[in-house]
């Protein structure tokens, strides 16, 4: 086993012995989407390009649980390893913090497959799982928002001085993104400006959800994504560097 | 696999463990670190003290590779460890002063993760049972007590069997009976082949466990030597015994030495040169004062130490 794969074997480890983190992840998408996808039912609807509010939901959940972890499990994790000495331990040990960050990295993002399965799982007895249009597409779109939001997670949990201000500069970027991305209302109810600020968001809803349903090439979310992720990579070498000075 | 009893290769060992010469750190512009020299020999106890900010943490940490020096050279275990820290990593242990584990990580798993990213040179659980943890094995690191967490640390920084181990302030904030326990383990560690550098600000601890201690005072070095060495730079004993008569003290002023005669009408009290109380110690036997409360006190290390602090400015 290499010391990426045995670090990585116990963050997960312990992020499966922490319910806070598995309820936002894994239960809170799921819960939403079935009560979201219920109160707008299985008509057709001018607000969602006249697709089915349920399966609009459906498709648009398995974004979520990437937001939620991305954006607030990882950040808050990484904060805290550095806030408390964690890092440094490591890094004393020979470990150096790009592969402890690289271990909860590939954690969230196998998290975040689990969290779209658990999506899925509710969603195929109650809704039923929509047709995919795009598989390929899809699963791209899928894969470049996990990317783009993990990158931004760390970039997020390097910055942030402390624990506590990595969940609330967290949470103060998973609302917005949940809620304007595609988790919350369609855009075809949102206001010129919403709909404008939603276009710009690292969305990984639109990513999977447009493909999905046929609604849209992945194209224009990738350009958004790798424009985010170019971003995000910028900080995280910035303040690697100011680290190393 | 080397067993945790196995002692380390020292016939492989150079005989200097650690050079240190014109040692400079700045951070932002101020001198952290100035013009530091000093050597630890392979198999010793070298201890670390000085005040708060004095640089010690800095020097250990530049010794282990995770910081960069502005000047100066140094050499652990042979090697650079700005530019040699992979190949150093290896050889060396380390307890930092301030760092620790994932609250719900358990002994066990902390112990197995980093016997393997050492690349298993070690049994982790018979080292685990060497180093008292063996109940332990199954307790998050977030349920520890302070001792136990320093035993659980001292037993990290031995995991990949090193050569060379550097502990910053192990003993810091625990009891009596836990700081004992971890000197004895400290010991072993050297007994099985370690080379140990300690920092530490309990000069107790280092007159127990140093062979040297070198004392650091803003960013220098002030004086480097065995405990007793330094304690005998301070250059002044007290000799305390009971006499009624303050006249039976006439003449021991006389004595090359002496520095200060008092009496209190009881007791006497003699300041003098260490090399002196054997002297004062023959002429009051001349004088047929057998005083049988005869009590030579001698400064601590802590008293040497904050001596020499409060007099060594650079």
């Amino acid at each position: 086993m290499t010391r990426l794969a045995a670090l990585a074997a116990t963050e997960m480890r312990l992020l499966m012995r922490d319910w806070t983190v598995l309820a936002f992840a894994f239960v809170f998408p799921a819960f939403d989407m079935v009560i979201l996808a219920g109160v707008f039912g299985n008509q057709p609807d001018d607000g969602y390009g006249m697709q089915r509010p349920d399966e609009y939901y459906v498709a648009a959940s398995i974004g979520v649980p990437v937001i939620a972890l991305a954006l607030v499990g990882l950040p808050v994790a990484l904060a805290s390893y550095r806030e408390r000495g964690v890092l440094r331990r490591f890094e004393a040990f020979g470990i150096s913090t790009v592969k402890v960050v690289a271990a909860q990295a590939l954690v969230t993002c196998g998290l975040v497959v689990l969290g779209a399965a658990v999506v899925l799982a509710v969603a195929a007895p109650t809704y039923g799982i929509p047709h995919v249009v795009h598989p390929w597409q899809t699963a791209l779109g899928f894969a470049a928002g996990t990317v783009t939001l993990v990158l931004l997670g760390v970039a997020l949990g390097l910055a942030a001085p402390t624990a506590r201000a990595a969940q609330a500069a967290g949470l103060l970027a998973f609302f917005p993104l949940f809620l304007l991305g595609g988790g919350g209302p369609p855009k075809g109810v949102m206001t010129g400006t919403m709909r404008t600020i939603a276009d710009a968001l690292p969305s990984t809803v639109p990513a999977i959800s447009d493909p999905w349903l046929g609604v849209a090439t992945v194209d224009s979310s990738l350009a958004v994504l790798a424009a985010w992720a170019a971003a995000a990579l910028a900080v995280t070498g910035w303040l690697a560097r100011r680290k190393a000075a | 696999m080397r067993t945790p009893a196995e002692p380390a290769s020292i016939g492989a060992m150079t005989r200097t463990a650690i050079e240190v010469r014109g040692l400079d750190k700045s951070y932002s512009g101020r001198p952290v670190v100035r013009d530091l020299s000093f050597t630890v020999e392979a198999g010793e106890i070298f201890g670390l003290a000085g005040r708060n900010g004095a640089g010690k943490t800095t020097t250990v940490e530049i010794l282990q590779g995770l910081r960069g020096r502005d000047g100066g050279r140094v050499e652990v275990l042979g090697l650079d460890p700005a530019r040699e820290r992979s190949r150093l990593r290896p050889l060396v242990g380390a307890q930092l002063q301030t760092s620790a584990l994932p609250d719900r990580l358990r002994v066990g798993e902390a112990l197995r993760l980093f016997a393997r990213l050492a690349g298993d040179t070690v049994d982790w659980l018979r080292l685990a049972e060497r180093w008292g943890l063996g109940a332990l094995l199954r307790e998050p690191y977030g349920t520890l007590s302070g001792g136990q967490r320093q035993r659980l640390f001292l037993a990290l920084a031995l995991v990949n069997d090193p050569r060379l181990v550097f502990l910053d302030e192990l003993t810091q904030g625990l009891d009596p009976v836990a700081r004992r326990e971890t000197w004895q383990l400290i010991e072993q560690a050297r007994d099985h082949g370690a080379t140990v550098v300690l920092v530490t600000h309990d000069m107790d601890e280092a007159e127990r466990l140093c062979d040297r201690i070198a004392v650091i005072h803003e960013g220098g070095l002030l004086t480097c030597g065995r405990p007793v060495e330094l304690i005998g730079a301070t250059g002044t004993v007290r000799v305390r015994f009971s006499t009624p008569s303050a006249a039976a003290l006439e003449g021991l002023e006389r004595i090359t030495g002496v520095a200060e005669i008092a009496h209190d009408g009881a007791v006497a009290d003699i300041a003098a040169d260490p090399h002196a109380v054997v002297h004062v110690a023959a002429e009051l036997a001349r004088r047929d004062l057998a005083a049988t409360d005869f009590t030579v006190i001698r400064p601590s290390l802590e008293d040497a130490v904050v001596s020499l602090l409060n007099g060594g400015r650079r």
